[in-house]
C-alpha cells in the first residue's frame, strides 16, 4: 500500500515531506484555500499580493518551496503579459499617454496588476494545497466527516486516475510517434493525429467501467451512509472549529461586498 | 425537490469522464490545435446518463482540474454545470440521434456557455484566461470594440466550433461504446437513432 502511495505520489503535484502543511487534516487545507480564493476577489492588490508571499513562505516552511513557486512563475507570467497587453495598450482609458507610435494607460496597468495579483493568491494557495495533500487523504478526509460515499468517490476517484491516465497518455503519444505519426508538422497533420490519439485514450478509459461497476456493487457501495475509515487523517476540535469560522468568513467577506454594492 | 441519485455505473461513467476531459484537453493543448475539446466527457455522460449525471461531470471536472493542474480554473465551476445541464437537457429531447443533430446540439450548447463564462472572464480576469482565444478579444480591443462585446464575441466564435465538433466525437464515442454497456444506461434510448 505504501509502495503504491508512493508511486503515485511520484506521478502527481503532491510532494511527500513531513513539513507542518502534511499534518494538517485535508479539510482544513481545503477550507484554508476556498477563503483565500475568496479573500483574493475582494481584498486590495496589495494584500493580495501579501497573501502570495505568504504563500509562498509557508511552501518553503511546508517543505514545497522547490515546486510552489516554479509552477506559480510558469503560469503567472504568460497571463500577467496578456494582461499587461490588453489592459496597458489596447484597452482605450481616459488616462492614455504616447509612448513612441503607442498609446499606454498607467490605469489599464494598475488594473491589470491587480487582476495578476489575484489569479495569484488563487493559484498559490492551490498549489499550497495539491503539494502537501494526497488524494487518497482527502477520500479518507470527507468518509470521516461523514460525507456520502457517493460525494467522496467523486472527488476522490479522477484525482486519483487522472496522474496514470496522463502517464498512459504520453505512452500511447510515444507509441504513435514511434509509428511514423507527425505531431508537430502542420495542422492539417496534427488534426490528423488527434483520432489516433484520442479513441485509443477515450476506448481506455470507459472500457473497464462495467467491471470497476460490478467491483463497487459487489463491496455493497452505498449500503451504508456513512463509512467507517479505519486510517482517517488527524483531526483536532481546533482544526474544526478553524474550518468553521474560515468557511464562514470566506462566504461573508464575500457577499457584504456584493450586497454593499 | 428531491434530486435525482446516481448508482454505481453513473459514479464510474463520471468519473471517467472527468479524466478524459482533463487529458483529452492536454492533448488538443500539446498538439497546438486552437480548440479546446475538454468536454467530450461531459457529452458522454449527458447521453448515457442524463442532465444531473452530465451537470455533476461538468462542474466536478472544472473542480479537480483546478485543484490539479489549472488553479484558475476554479471560478468556471459554473459553467461547467452549465454544460452538463444544457448537453443532458438537449439529450433527453433527442439532440444526440445523428450525427449532425450532435453537431447543431454541440453549438447550441455554445451560447448559454458563452453567457456563464464571460461576466467570469472580464469581472474576475479581466477579459484574459490565457487561452489562443485571447488573441481573438485582444484583436476586436484593438479594433475599437468594448472589452465585455470583444470577450463575449471572441468566445462565443470558438464555443460554436470547438462544441459542435466535441458533439459529433462525444456521438461517434458513445454510438462505439459495447453494446452491453450503452444498454445499462437507459437515459441512452433518447439517443439512438
Amino acid at each position: 500500500m505504501d509502495r503504491q502511495r508512493a508511486q503515485a505520489a511520484r506521478t502527481l503535484l503532491f510532494v511527500t515531506a513531513a513539513g507542518p502543511l502534511h499534518a494538517l487534516n485535508p479539510l482544513t487545507k481545503l477550507m484554508a484555500f476556498l477563503w483565500t480564493v475568496s479573500a483574493a476577489i475582494v481584498l486590495p492588490p496589495t494584500l493580495t499580493l501579501a497573501l502570495v508571499v505568504a504563500g509562498v513562505v509557508l511552501a518553503y516552511v511546508a517543505g514545497v518551496g522547490g515546486v510552489v513557486p516554479a509552477k506559480l512563475v510558469a503560469t503567472i507570467v504568460p497571463l500577467a503579459a496578456a494582461l499587461a497587453l490588453m489592459h496597458g495598450f489596447l484597452i482605450v482609458r481616459p488616462d492614455e499617454v504616447p509612448l513612441g507610435p503607442l498609446h499606454v494607460s498607467p490605469a489599464g496597468f494598475r488594473y491589470a496588476y491587480s487582476v495578476v495579483a489575484r489569479i495569484a493568491a488563487m493559484l498559490t494557495a492551490s498549489l499550497l494545497f495539491v503539494t502537501t495533500t494526497h488524494p487518497g487523504d482527502v477520500l479518507a478526509s470527507l468518509d470521516a466527516a461523514g460525507v456520502s460515499p457517493a460525494v467522496g468517490y467523486l472527488i476522490a476517484s479522477p484525482l486519483l486516475l487522472l496522474e496514470p491516465f496522463s502517464k498512459r497518455t504520453r505512452a500511447i503519444r510515444d507509441a504513435q510517434r514511434a509509428r511514423g505519426m507527425n505531431l508537430t508538422g502542420t495542422w492539417k497533420a496534427r488534426v490528423r493525429a488527434l483520432p489516433a490519439l484520442l479513441v485509443p485514450l477515450v476506448t481506455l478509459a470507459l472500457s473497464d467501467l462495467d467491471h470497476r461497476a460490478m467491483v463497487l456493487e459487489s463491496r455493497a457501495f452505498g449500503g451504508e451512509k456513512r463509512r467507517t475509515v479505519l486510517d482517517a487523517p488527524p483531526d483536532s476540535r481546533g482544526q474544526s472549529r478553524f474550518r468553521r469560522i474560515v468557511g464562514a468568513l470566506a462566504v461573508v467577506q464575500l457577499a457584504v461586498p456584493l450586497l454593499w454594492h | 425537490m428531491k434530486l435525482p441519485t446516481l448508482d454505481a455505473r453513473a459514479l464510474i461513467l463520471i468519473s471517467a469522464a472527468i479524466v478524459i476531459d482533463n487529458v483529452v484537453g492536454e492533448t488538443v493543448y500539446l498538439l497546438k490545435i486552437p480548440l479546446f475539446l475538454d468536454c467530450i466527457g461531459i457529452f458522454t455522460v449527458a447521453m448515457l446518463a442524463g442532465p444531473f449525471a452530465a451537470a455533476v461531470a461538468g462542474a466536478l471536472g472544472i473542480f479537480i482540474g483546478g485543484l490539479t493542474v489549472q488553479p484558475f480554473a476554479l471560478p468556471f465551476v459554473p459553467v461547467g454545470f452549465m454544460i452538463g445541464l444544457t448537453a443532458g437537457g438537449l439529450a433527453r429531447i433527442g439532440g444526440f440521434r445523428t450525427w449532425w443533430l450532435a453537431m447543431i446540439s454541440g453549438a447550441l450548447i455554445g451560447i448559454p456557455t458563452t453567457l456563464v463564462s464571460v461576466p467570469i472572464i472580464v469581472f474576475l480576469f479581466g477579459g484574459v484566461t490565457g487561452s489562443g482565444v485571447d488573441f481573438a478579444s485582444d484583436y476586436l480591443v484593438a479594433v475599437g470594440s468594448t472589452l465585455i462585446k470583444s470577450v463575449g464575441f471572441a468566445n462565443l466564435g470558438i464555443s460554436l466550433i470547438d462544441k459542435s465538433l466535441t458533439g459529433l466525437i462525444a456521438f461517434m464515442i458513445a454510438n462505439r461504446l459495447p453494446l452491453r454497456l450503452s444498454t445499462s444506461f437507459r437515459f441512452f434510448a433518447h439517443s439512438r437513432g
